[in-house]
């Protein structure tokens, strides 16, 4: 019994392992958190776009964002990486006359160019749910008043939909943290890349269990600054803004955000 | 056509690509039950009176959704095994985890952890006064809960539930990186042997595209179907 | 009643199941993992069956045990988990004996040991492949490999990536992603001569280093399965001595890679 329970404190905490690899680890978080925040910011941007074309009157516009987002969400991110980034090699000669090889040779590029492509395709769906579920008396007011299109969008609508979809913004950044695990798959040297090459030494399963701490703790963290970003920002609509947006922003989060794996 | 007789040809590789697919299906399909009814459990749980048991569920689902799929599927993949063989070790028969079981726990502990989230949602939207009416006719809880709560549960949970099937789809080429012979991993080893990754994966990616639409087509019949009831 | 039937049914079950793990601890079947994406010596075709030279030689082996083998692919960053994890009872997979290794894992006597080597683009024409040769030059091979060992201790100035599978690094190589990987020289070679050969080749063998390489590729088992170990080493000694090593390698290779 005593000797179980020793065995299982020396699986929790492994000092020589911290010691040895402990910088690796580091190394490895900041990584993690460059990517995901590159890609998450570059994936709002263009999803903002995307959002835009899919709500547009053209239908070929609209068609094209439909197709570009029924392929990222429907597909494993793990199969669009492969497919960037080992498929990119197949396109040598060809991204080579266009200049384009180098950026396709590094890694982290293909990495950033997969991630904020999948990330766009949820964040353009959160956008358009947002926007809709604003009322349309709100944009009727607006143009009573006399405000033109721009205005009603960037000073009436804008505002209260970016309040909406704040909660399943935070989830997408927090389905990036973790998705941003498969970079490791493609040599990149992320938390999950440095995990395996730490495992690959040691032997030492319990790496893993670090890792999956290090992760929980980075997603807690992102949680409760969202909880408290949303608790301000929503300050002069409470306390109807709890009971009528909390129940759309669950909607919306329960309709856009599934974590892109 | 290079790509034709690669896929087609006498050592094509459509075989192995659409026993892939199969596979991965199957994964999806087989974990689909006990991931969804495991959620509900994890749900029940978290709504509890006891408040040790909505600790513990509370824990499980901030744990497994706070980590990588891929982390998860690790730790259940190759700790599972190891936990059990010290719990058979004192007495029990000895238990052996395919390659695929393994990978269905996995993938159901996970999807678990998702979908609780949207049982809870779902079983907060019945109102209580549904119960108390079926107490008031007399039925005990396991009827009231049966036939009564639960059909309406359902109703609501739907679209999420969908969602999660979706994820749970694409979780499986996870999967693929620990051992079993998916879709995404006859893809890879297609395109390893002939080095012509961009076809292989861009029609690995096609066929998951197709069982996504198929997915989204029976969600909204079954959203039909449910709705006929109230409207 | 009805509760009463379905216990009946189960305890019926789990007694049934007792009486067939009784003597599973004879070693009827032999459970054998691999990472199969190191050809020729294993590696998936198109019906999705693992074939290559490991695969005849361990099914030789099997034979002479008299035990039924089956053969499992598994990723090779997990293969030690997987072994401990009891997914399967050995690994046979080209893994070179080492002492971090031996830490985990029970290691059978070797049964090949072939030297390891670089491999370049078809661009490059330098055949130097001293470490300041290599100096900022990105070299590419298998993670939990003894050659990502090597790479981290003599070239420390070069740029390493590690790949899950030796047949990615061999082709980020072809893509130009890397300037040189290193592996075993078997599997190098065949890479070059046919997959790799529009773009890259071969440069040159370098001699084992004892103390990273070890002396050689073995079998490995879980610690308490000695005597499963003890059962391969009969194996491969009566495989040396009956001719039936040479017999298997034939078709594979152009010379002989048992090593002494």
């Amino acid at each position: 019994m005593l000797q179980t329970l020793q065995s299982l404190a020396g699986f929790v905490v492994n000092i020589p392992i911290l010691q040895e690899y402990g910088y690796r680890i580091l190394l490895g978080i900041r990584m993690t958190l460059i990517v995901v925040s590159l890609s998450c910011t570059l994936g709002f941007v263009l999803g903002y776009f995307i959002c835009l074309a899919r709500m547009s009157r053209f239908r070929i516009l609209s068609g094209f964002a439909l197709a570009y987002i029924t392929f990222f969400r429907g597909t494993p991110l793990l199969c669009q990486l492969y497919i960037v980034y080992y498929g990119s090699g197949d396109l040598r000669p060809q991204l080579q006359d266009l200049g384009l090889w180098t950026f396709f040779r590094d890694a982290f590029f293909c990495c950033i160019l997969t991630f904020t492509m999948n990330t766009s395709a949820y964040q353009a769906e959160i956008f358009r749910g947002a926007i809709q579920s604003v009322s349309r008396g709100q944009s009727e007011a607006a143009k009573a008043l006399g405000l033109n299109r721009i205005q009603t969008a960037g000073l009436v609508v804008m505002p209260q939909a970016l309040l909406i979809a704040l909660r399943p913004f935070g989830n997408e950044l927090i389905g990036m943290i973790k998705a941003s695990a498969l970079a490791a798959i493609v040599t990149l040297l992320d938390l999950m890349g440095q995990t395996r090459f730490v495992f690959a030494r040691t032997f030492d399963f319990s790496v893993y269990l670090y890792a999956a701490l290090i992760y929980l703790t980075m997603v807690e963290i992102i949680r409760r600054i969202w909880d408290k970003l949303e608790l301000r920002l929503s300050r002069h609509i409470r306390p109807r803004f709890e009971v009528l947006a909390k129940e759309e922003a669950k909607a919306i989060t329960i309709e856009t955000s599934m974590p892109s794996t | 056509m290079v790509w034709y007789d690669l896929l087609f040809g006498p050592n094509g590789w459509s075989g192995l690509l659409l026993q892939g697919a199969a596979v991965t299906l199957a994964l999806a399909v087989v974990t689909m039950p006990f991931g969804f009814t495991g959620g509900l459990i994890v749900a029940l749980a978290k709504i509890s009176a006891s408040r040790t048991i909505r600790t513990f569920a509370d824990a499980f689902t901030t744990f497994f959704r706070g980590i990588p799929d891929l982390l998860a599927l690790f730790i259940v993949y190759y700790g599972l095994q190891a936990i059990i063989d010290k719990i058979t070790r004192l007495g029990l028969p000895h238990i052996e985890l395919s390659a695929f079981t393994a990978g269905v726990i996995a993938l159901a502990v996970v999807t678990a952890a998702y979908s609780s989230e949207v049982w809870v949602a779902a079983l907060k939207a019945v109102p209580a006064s549904q119960a108390e009416a079926g107490r008031s006719l007399g039925l005990g809880p396991k009827v009231i809960f049966l036939k009564i709560i639960l059909p309406q549960m359902l109703r609501i949970a739907i679209p999420g539930l969908s969602n999660i099937w979706t994820i749970l789809l694409k979780d499986t080429s996870l999967i693929s990186t620990l051992a079993v012979l998916d879709l995404l991993r006859a893809a890879f080893t297609a395109s390893q042997r002939t080095t012509r990754p961009l076809l292989f994966y861009s029609v690995a990616a096609a066929i998951y595209l197709i069982i996504s639409i198929m997915a989204t087509i029976v969600q909204a019949y079954l959203e039909k179907r449910m709705r006929k009831g109230i409207a | 009643m009805k509760k009463s039937k379905i216990w009946a049914a189960l305890g019926l079950a789990m007694a049934g199941l007792l009486a067939g793990q009784a003597d599973a601890k004879e070693w009827k079947t032999v459970r054998i993992g691999m990472d199969a994406s190191y050809a020729p010596f294993e590696s998936v075709d198109s019906k999705g069956e693992i074939v290559g030279f490991e695969v005849d030689y361990a099914k030789a082996l099997c034979a002479k045990m008299k035990v039924t083998c089956t053969f499992q692919n598994q990723d090779w960053d997990g293969v030690i988990p997987a072994l401990l994890g009891d997914k399967f009872d050995v690994i046979f997979s080209s893994m070179n004996i080492t002492k971090a290794r031996a830490e985990k894992v029970l290691f059978s006597d070797f049964y090949y040991a072939t030297p390891p080597a670089f491999i370049t683009t078809k661009g490059n024409k330098s055949d130097d492949i001293s470490p300041a040769a290599l100096k900022g030059k990105t070299i590419g091979t298998q993670s939990s490999t003894i050659h990502v060992n090597y790479l981290e201790k003599f070239y420390k100035d070069s740029e390493i990536k590690t790949y899950p599978t030796q047949d990615e690094a061999n082709l980020d190589l072809a893509n130009g992603r890397l300037d040189y990987v290193t592996a075993d020289s078997i599997v190098l070679q065949e890479f070059v001569n046919t997959k790799g050969k529009d773009s890259t080749r071969f440069v040159a063998l370098y001699a084992r280093v004892p103390e990273i390489h070890g002396p050689g590729v073995g079998a490995a088992f879980r610690p308490s399965d000695t005597d499963l170990k003890d059962m391969f080493n009969k194996a491969i000694a009566e495989a040396d001595a009956d001719g039936t090593f040479k017999t298997l390698e034939k078709p594979y290779f152009s010379f002989d890679i048992r090593g002494k």
